[in-house]
């Protein structure tokens, strides 16, 4: 793998294993607090969970929380700082080809979101047991157009925001409401009418519905789907555009 | 590289305007100027990295606007104000920036003295460090145009030195070098040409020597002699080059054309009159650039009375 692309996966991966941001954001964030409000409503089936059991509702639906999480505050901050500091430059000099630092960042955007996902089922596995999934192509298909949709916008956001601490505040802005209000907050049936509204189309929330509706049986989810897909293709564009080196 | 009509503005201001520029395979070519002349401006449109408003350039044979693609690979550069990922080990940079025909980065690091550094982080590294493994990293890939920006900024003495050493060094091997500083003694030491900008243009462009002929060539010569015989100051004045002796109590002061020195001592050691505190300033490059800049060539200052003298 000695293509130009090949040596930026093979560094930014080493990187991220020394970036204390992502090991706490990305891996510690997700799966503790899927630890804490997974246990807060037990396990039996509850209406306000459309009739699932709490806790594998919110197994179900933390995996998009470690996509979020990737894609709104670890990108943006990670490749703000290096445009802010002239780490791209560097490399557009150095001859690295066009897209290959997008290209980068989005294999390694999914590897992480891949491998935190792996990790934090293996933590719910023996918590909480993870729920059969009833429509595995759905769900299939969906966490990996959600993670290609945040993973671009992170890129994107990145290269849009002045700096690193610009990049932090508004990725801590998006994700907070995003991660409350669409994944791991409350159920939408105990949300007020404003609140619900203002959650329902939010990017994170038409993500959730689409993997945790096919997964839980409770639908296909199909408008939410497309939505990300949707999403995915703009997102995914116009990152790569921007971050032409 | 030639470059014709070369323009960039940033908004409303005109950074680059209608610049012309050559650098002739394997020569070393500095860029100087005051901050803010153009320079990085112009190098950085060199590169493909910034696109010009208009004018032509080629280099290595191809366009950096629209070839930039196959350019850059053979371009090595070290630029102002750009840094590494903080964690990024220095071996790791290494493997990082070393395409298929990079040459052996180890032997690199042991020409900058950054061997023992191997296994450091970038952040932990001091601003000659950095100086160093940019250099090295300039270098790897083998380029036939080596673009040096602000290239020994933070380092002590020594390492200067041995920075420009392995610029002559690369320059034998037959690269071409573009040198922008704002050190004059390196680019006296180092380059073949320099070309001076201003507001964006090259106002002059020559050998170091030929620029300081044109721009400072006012040599000065001090001297105490508490009485000096009549005769002698006499035909001080009268040697060849000499514009101006003039005299302050015990201090004399003759300027003129850079060969007097030779003639003023050659009197001096004729008339057995050799002063202790003998004094030469010839000017440099760095005169000839504020004489360029500022149009105050020839006009090294001394203050004293005006006993003779002709231009």
């Amino acid at each position: 793998m000695n293509t130009a692309v090949g040596r930026l996966v093979r560094a930014e991966l080493r990187l991220m294993t020394r970036d204390p941001l992502v090991l706490t954001f990305v891996f510690a964030f997700p799966i503790v607090t899927m630890l804490i409000i997974g246990g807060a409503f037990g396990t039996r089936p509850d209406p306000a969970f459309d009739g699932t059991n709490p806790s594998h509702w919110y197994v179900a639906s933390y995996l998009t929380v470690v996509i979020a999480a990737t894609g709104l505050v670890m990108l943006p901050v990670h490749l703000a700082s290096y445009r802010e500091r002239g780490v791209l430059r560097r490399f557009a000099a150095a001859g690295f080809p066009r897209w290959s630092f997008a290209i980068a960042q989005l294999t390694v955007g999914l590897l992480t979101t891949a491998v935190a996902c792996a990790l934090l089922l293996a933590v719910a596995a023996p918590v909480y047991g993870i729920p059969a999934v009833h429509d595995a192509w759905r769900v299939a298909v969906a966490l990996p157009l959600g993670a290609v949709a945040f993973v671009s916008l992170g890129v994107l956001l990145g290269s849009l925001l002045p700096s690193a601490r610009a990049a932090q505040a508004v990725g801590l802005l998006l994700f907070f409401p995003s991660f409350l209000l669409g994944a791991g907050g409350p159920p939408p049936h105990v949300m007020g009418s404003v609140v619900k509204q203002v959650a329902g189309p939010l990017p994170l929330t038409l993500l959730t519905n689409a993997v945790r509706a096919p997964w839980l049986g409770l639908g296909p989810a199909t408008g939410s789907l497309i939505a990300v897909a949707v999403l995915a293709v703009a997102a995914s564009a116009a990152a790569a555009r921007r971050t032409a080196l | 590289m030639t470059v014709r009509g070369l323009r960039k503005s940033y908004g409303a201001r005109v950074v680059v305007d209608d610049l012309d520029l050559d650098v002739p395979a394997g020569e070393i070519v500095g860029l100087i100027g005051a901050n803010g002349a153009g320079k990085t401006t112009t190098v950085e449109c060199v590169q493909g990295l910034r696109k010009p408003d208009s004018g032509r350039l080629r280099v290595l044979g191809f366009d950096p606007v629209t070839q930039a693609e196959q350019l850059r690979p053979l371009v090595g550069s070290q630029l102002q104000s750009s840094a590494l990922p903080d964690r990024l080990r220095v071996a790791e940079a290494l493997d990082l920036f070393g395409t298929p025909r990079a040459r052996d980065g180890g032997e690199l690091l042991e020409q900058f003295g950054l061997t023992q550094r191997r296994r450091s982080v970038f952040s932990s590294l001091s601003g000659g460090e950095r100086q160093r493994l940019f250099l090295v990293l300039a270098l790897l890939n083998r380029p036939r145009l080596v673009i040096l920006d602000e290239l020994t900024q933070g380092l002590d003495p020594a390492a200067r030195r041995g920075v420009w050493d392995a610029v002559r060094q690369l320059n034998d091997e037959g690269t071409t070098v573009l040198l922008v500083t704002h050190e004059m003694d390196e680019a006296e030491a180092l380059c073949d040409r320099v070309a001076v900008m201003r507001a964006g243009q090259v106002i002059d462009a020559g050998a170091p020597a030929d620029l300081v002929e044109r721009h400072a060539s006012t040599a000065v010569i001090r001297f105490s002699m508490p009485d000096p015989p009549a005769r002698l100051l006499d035909q001080v004045r009268r040697l060849d080059g000499v514009r101006e002796v003039s005299r302050s109590g015990a201090r004399v002061t003759v300027r003129g054309h850079r060969r007097i020195v030779a003639f003023v001592c050659a009197a001096l050691v004729r008339w057995d009159q050799v002063p202790a505190d003998l004094a030469i300033y010839q000017p440099g490059l760095e005169d000839a650039l504020l004489g360029l800049l500022n149009g105050t060539h020839d006009e090294a200052p001394v203050n004293g009375e005006l006993i003779g003298g002709r231009r």
